[in-house]
């Protein structure tokens, strides 16, 4: 009996099998077929995918200000003419940056902080950007820092630190509006949703 | 008879994680089975009916759809949200460490209404309580006791004999306090004041939720909390992981 759990005729393409099975929800199964289709794939298309993870592992670094992923430091973000450096967005990921530039409504600078507080999984403060964070708002030109972190229990309780943080610092802090998503429905809402919904009302 | 496909329970959320492209895994201490895990379909998206019920530290009414390996959860009402506790930094830590100890100490599908009872009182005292730390240490021995891992408080583990008032210890692995006459090799015998064993036995007598404000000082807090700590984390043989950003948060806490 074999003792590979991953048995393939060949052992490089064992190998290419078990690495793909190491990626967040691609099972055994998964593995297999995509290990499968990349030998189906043109050399071409096959090196140009190995050439890209190469080159992000190689090439994709911190930004020393905000902290985003990018391939020159500082971002081009950050040294952006058009944005607006009195205002920062906090983020708990690089693709919340993402989310929120296609909104085109914001232009000020960002600080991602790589995740939140999240006890139950041991990250404490100390495991995120926040000393970064809290380093460029003190005695720079920043005057608003909106946080942006998600409406989670995690992510609240991230907020209510940066809030702490911050607190005695001249900046103006601020907090996306939380409330009722577009398509929703007031009958599913949960309490606590709803009563911030409440809170947060507008003159129409 | 098979079991119908539906079935209702109340239940407090523990943990969730993603799952999938839009789903939840969900960890549930249910009243009526015990430790369920369950999945939460598309609850990650913005405008799903299950958004922000499924929050850790909930108490809801559920509506679940059994499942070859995991159930489905397809209803979900709100009972307590624990508004107190999710509107303060440090009560939202302590609301995280009451979870963990839930999660590690509940068993899975099996009922243990003792420890139901003990949790949902928890959270609700350990935000409005003037003393939230006192609070978390009678969880904490509450914990030991609905789990079967009580601390003997009343004789020596070892020779059974009455104590008699300062000449006493306590050992976690054996369970309990010693004699001073009792040296039982390989045992870790740690020191144990006497007005920590009088507050351990009025923890003991005294439930949760008729616990009343008790002011203790510094020293004897860091004590029963080093112990109980130490105790939780011997039975429960794993590191609990939010004790560390517990303890940074009341660090850092303004004074």
């Amino acid at each position: 009996m074999s003792t590979d759990p991953i048995p393939a005729a060949s052992p490089s393409l064992s190998r290419l099998i078990r690495e793909l099975h190491k990626l967040p929800g691609i099972g055994p199964k998964s593995a297999q077929r995509l290990a499968y289709y990349l030998i189906r794939l043109s050399d071409e298309e096959a090196f140009a995918l190995a050439d890209a993870i190469n080159s992000v592992k190689r090439n994709v670094l911190f930004c020393e200000h905000c902290q985003n992923l990018t391939d020159t430091s500082p971002c081009a973000i950050c040294t952006g003419p058009q944005r607006n450096r009195e205002q920062m967005c906090v983020v708990e990921d690089p693709l919340d940056v993402v989310a929120l530039e296609r909104t085109h409504c914001y232009q000020g600078l960002y600080h991602v902080l790589h995740g939140a507080i999240s006890p139950l999984n041991g990250i404490g403060p100390d495991q995120l950007k926040l000393k970064e964070l809290f380093n460029r708002v003190s005695g720079g030109p920043v005057k608003e820092v909106v946080i942006a972190t998600n409406p989670t229990l995690e992510g609240e309780a991230t907020a209510m630190y940066i809030r702490r943080g911050l607190a005695g610092q001249d900046v103006r802090i601020t907090h996306l509006a939380r409330g009722l998503p577009v398509g929703g429905s007031l009958e599913y809402t949960d309490e606590l949703t709803l009563s911030r919904a409440f809170q947060g009302r507008q003159e129409l | 008879m098979a079991h119908p496909r539906t079935y209702h329970c109340e239940a407090l959320t523990l943990k969730q994680a993603p799952f999938g492209e839009a789903d939840l895994l969900v960890t549930l201490f249910s009243r009526e089975r015990g430790k369920l895990r369950a999945v939460a379909k598309g609850a990650r998206r913005s405008n799903s009916k299950l958004v922000g019920h499924l929050e850790p530290i909930t108490h809801l009414r559920l509506a679940l759809n059994r499942g070859r390996n995991l159930d489905y959860v397809t209803q979900a009402q709100v009972i307590d949200s624990f508004p107190a506790v999710k509107n303060d930094l440090q009560a939202i830590a302590r609301g995280f460490y009451v979870a963990e100890l839930v999660d590690g100490f509940a068993s899975e599908a099996h009922q243990n209404l003792p420890l139901y009872d003990l949790a949902l009182a928890a959270l609700g005292r350990v935000a409005q309580d003037s003393n939230p730390d006192l609070v978390l240490r009678a969880f904490e021995l509450g914990l030991l006791r609905v789990s079967g891992f009580m601390p003997e408080l009343y004789r020596c583990v070892e020779c059974g004999e009455g104590l008699v008032p300062e000449r006493h210890r306590f050992s976690i692995d054996l369970g309990g306090v010693l004699c001073l006459e009792c040296r039982p090799p390989s045992a870790q015998i740690r020191p144990l004041t006497l007005r920590a064993l009088k507050v351990l036995r009025l923890l003991d007598r005294t439930s949760l939720a008729d616990l009343h404000p008790l002011q203790i000082d510094d020293a004897l807090a860091r004590e029963l909390k080093t112990l109980l700590e130490s105790a939780v984390e011997f039975w429960l043989d794993k590191r609990v992981m939010s004790q560390s950003v517990l303890d940074q948060v009341a660090m850092e806490a303004p004074a």
